[in-house]
């Protein structure tokens, strides 16, 4: 009896640590979401959700490319200069006397993001280029390029139909809001529910396997880094309407936020194991700290350095997951 | 880190591109005065005004003058091995736009030594004795302007929050140090918050997105010290629901989208004369070399009907002044802009 007792408490002591550890993220997401509600009397206002779910949407657009990239094994380091050069591709349409139609800018935005994103994708399915290398050059040359198009010089004057994109509202809902939203449905329901989903994460799972089981890998592994580069034009489209103005130096250094949400998601950056829907979580747990030091009025070196050792935090996490599995 | 490798990659590059160009330059132009301008960085329009001015010297466009830009990338260290180069490449002057305010000295140092006159242009260096001369704009008056144009139209009273530049450069140094000198005037102004946006306007939007919801829409003007950074507030102003008519939001530089904001009657800017300062920087180090035989074309020099005194080129220090865009030459300036 006292034996059997111990075994099941045992076993539920393991069930518990297993919980924890899947859900873990979201645990630490609401406890913070709590802290900050009790900290700050304006955290919770209805200004102060929509702002933050505005603030996030840019990142969160990125980081839905970036689980793509991350489940099939690789990495894309070039989205903050993609994003830079397809904002610029889409002010020029829409700046001056006579604006091109919004919906054109976006489309060349996402079209000019996918065109990256399948250089990025050669490079690594067909020409066996290390990701991290393959898109570090992209970086490079993707900046390099926006400087070159814009003459280093912001585009201005963008239409008004056009900065509806970024500052505009659909039943007091922020339009880019509802661009990550839609971004993330789409996602979650291609990763879940198609075949196409099923390969990427048979790719990044054991590519050698996926093969024999006759999956195109080489055609998966291209295609995420394609649906990378496009999400990463799209976001620049938004992101130059929400400032006004295309600027050639906009996007630096937010490849590592994608990444970090994904990561902080528990996406494995080996690949195979993830989900968008704890991306999402990574996402809005960046946004949260950003804009809760904020109203708190911390500064912003403490923001990096927390940052920081939640990413840590959540591969310790994520590493124990796997040892119990 | 990914984007310290990303400007050592660019480095690398920029570097080989360059010692080939000077390789070239050199075989063929041993009698023409060669000038190295050290600039901060391409990506920033008022650098990129600065350099097109700058090409627009009528000596460097007839080819009197050959004037290698290169390009800073916001680095420091990046910057100190540049001069290394030009000192290496024979070049005869140097024109500098620091990066950062002390990490400036030693380079110039190094030059100076070498037998190299450096001049300084725009930001500056803690240690302005080592330059040969220098030609700025006095920044410190650039924040008690900039101070001065939002407190006074909010009449002395009221709450604002101060967007700060990357700390540790000149312009943002100085153009706090004016903005404290009038804020010790004004009893009544209440600072509520003090932040750097690292110039950019994607930061500023967000952090004065925040500053206003913390403080319940409670700000009355908002001074930033550079013009992205008050673009990105006054479209946190404005997406908050703020008329920018009434909470004034102010900027420095002069940049096109701030030209046009102000156009449209939505902020307050004073723009830093770029023509001025590159063209006049270009003066100041042929003169170095040539001595008394040079005469200066910039028009900002009194001997050209313009406001500064040349006074030989001899000085250390020439101060260009500040340019308050207001309603009434906005129009003007903005043509100027369209031409360049």
């Amino acid at each position: 009896m006292v034996e059997l007792a111990q075994k099941s408490s045992e076993a539920r002591n393991a069930r518990f640590g297993r919980v924890v550890s899947r859900y873990g993220i979201v645990l630490a997401f609401l406890i913070l979401f709590v802290i900050l509600s009790f900290a700050h009397q304006n955290f919770l206002s209805t200004g102060n959700i929509t702002n933050v779910l505005r603030q996030v949407s840019i990142n969160g657009i990125l980081a839905v490319g970036m689980t793509f990239v991350i489940l099939t094994g690789g990495i894309d380091l070039s989205i903050g200069s993609v994003l830079a050069f397809a904002g610029i591709v889409a002010g020029a349409l829409v700046t001056g006397a006579d604006p091109s139609n919004p919906f054109l800018a976006v489309a060349a935005a996402i079209g000019v993001g996918a065109l990256f994103g399948a250089v990025n994708g050669l490079l690594v399915a067909r020409f066996k280029v290390t990701a991290f290398v393959a898109t570090l050059g992209m970086l490079s040359m993707a900046r390099g390029a926006t400087l070159l198009i814009s003459d280093g010089r912001p585009v201005p004057n963008l239409s008004a139909d056009f900065r509806w994109l970024g500052q505009g509202f659909v039943a007091g809902i922020p339009v880019p809001v509802i661009c990550f939203a839609l971004v993330f449905v789409i996602a979650w329901v291609v990763l879940r529910f198609t075949i196409y989903g099923r390969w990427i994460y048979a790719v990044g799972g054991n590519v050698r396997s996926a093969r024999t089981s006759g999956i195109p890998t080489r055609m998966v592994t291209f295609s995420a880094y394609l649906i990378m580069g496009a999400l990463a034009g799209f976001a620049g489209a938004i992101l130059t309407a929400r400032t006004t103005s295309a600027l050639p130096q906009a996007g630096l250094g937010y490849e590592l936020d994608a990444i970090a949400a994904v990561v902080i998601g528990g996406t494995s950056l080996v690949g195979g194991v993830g989900s968008v829907v704890f991306t999402l979580v990574g996402v809005l747990i960046i946004g949260v700290i950003g804009n809760g030091l904020d109203l708190l009025g911390v500064s912003s070196y403490y923001q990096q350095i927390v940052k920081g050792a939640i990413i840590v935090a959540a591969v310790l996490i994520d590493r124990s997951r796997n040892a119990q599995s | 880190m990914a984007m310290t490798i990303n400007r050592r990659l660019m480095l690398g590059t920029l570097a080989g591109v360059s010692a080939l160009a000077m390789g070239l330059g050199a075989a063929n132009a041993q009698d023409k005065l060669r000038i190295a301008a050290i600039v901060q960085s391409l990506d920033t329009e008022f650098n990129v005004l600065w350099a097109n001015a700058a090409e627009a010297h009528p000596l460097v466009a007839d080819g009197t003058i050959e004037l290698t830009v290169l390009d800073g990338r916001m680095d420091p260290f990046n910057q100190s091995n540049q001069f290394d180069t030009a000192i290496n490449e024979g070049y005869d002057a140097i024109i500098f736009i620091p990066v950062d305010i002390n990490a400036g000295n030693d380079p110039v140092a190094r030059a100076m030594e070498a037998g190299v006159p450096v001049i300084g242009s725009n930001t500056l260096i803690s240690d302005t004795d080592l330059y040969h001369a220098f030609i700025s704009s006095d920044d410190v008056l650039a924040g008690e302007m900039l101070a001065r144009s939002v407190i006074e139209k909010i009449n002395g009273e009221g709450n604002v929050v101060i967007v700060e530049g990357m700390i540790g450069q000149s312009a943002q140094v100085q153009r706090l140090e004016g903005i404290q000198k009038v804020l010790a005037e004004y009893p009544n102004i209440n600072v509520l918050e003090t932040r750097t946006a690292n110039w950019s306007r994607a930061e500023a939007l967000t952090l004065v997105e925040n500053w206003l919801i913390s403080n319940g829409g409670d700000i009355q003007g908002v001074i930033a010290e550079n013009d992205e950074m008050a673009i990105g507030s006054l479209e946190a102003v404005k997406a908050y629901g703020l008329d920018p008519a009434t909470v004034p939001v102010a900027g420095v530089d002069g940049i096109t989208d701030a030209l046009l904001a102000v156009q449209r009657g939505e902020m307050m800017s004073t723009l830093q004369d770029a023509n001025a300062l590159a063209q006049g920087a270009i003066d100041l180090a042929a003169a170095a070399v040539q001595g008394d035989a040079y005469t200066p074309v910039a028009a900002v020099w009194d001997v050209n009907g313009g406001a500064l005194v040349w006074g030989g080129g001899t000085e250390k220090q020439y101060s260009v002044p500040w340019v308050p865009v207001t309603a009434d030459n906005v129009e003007e300036l903005l043509a100027l802009r369209d031409g360049a």
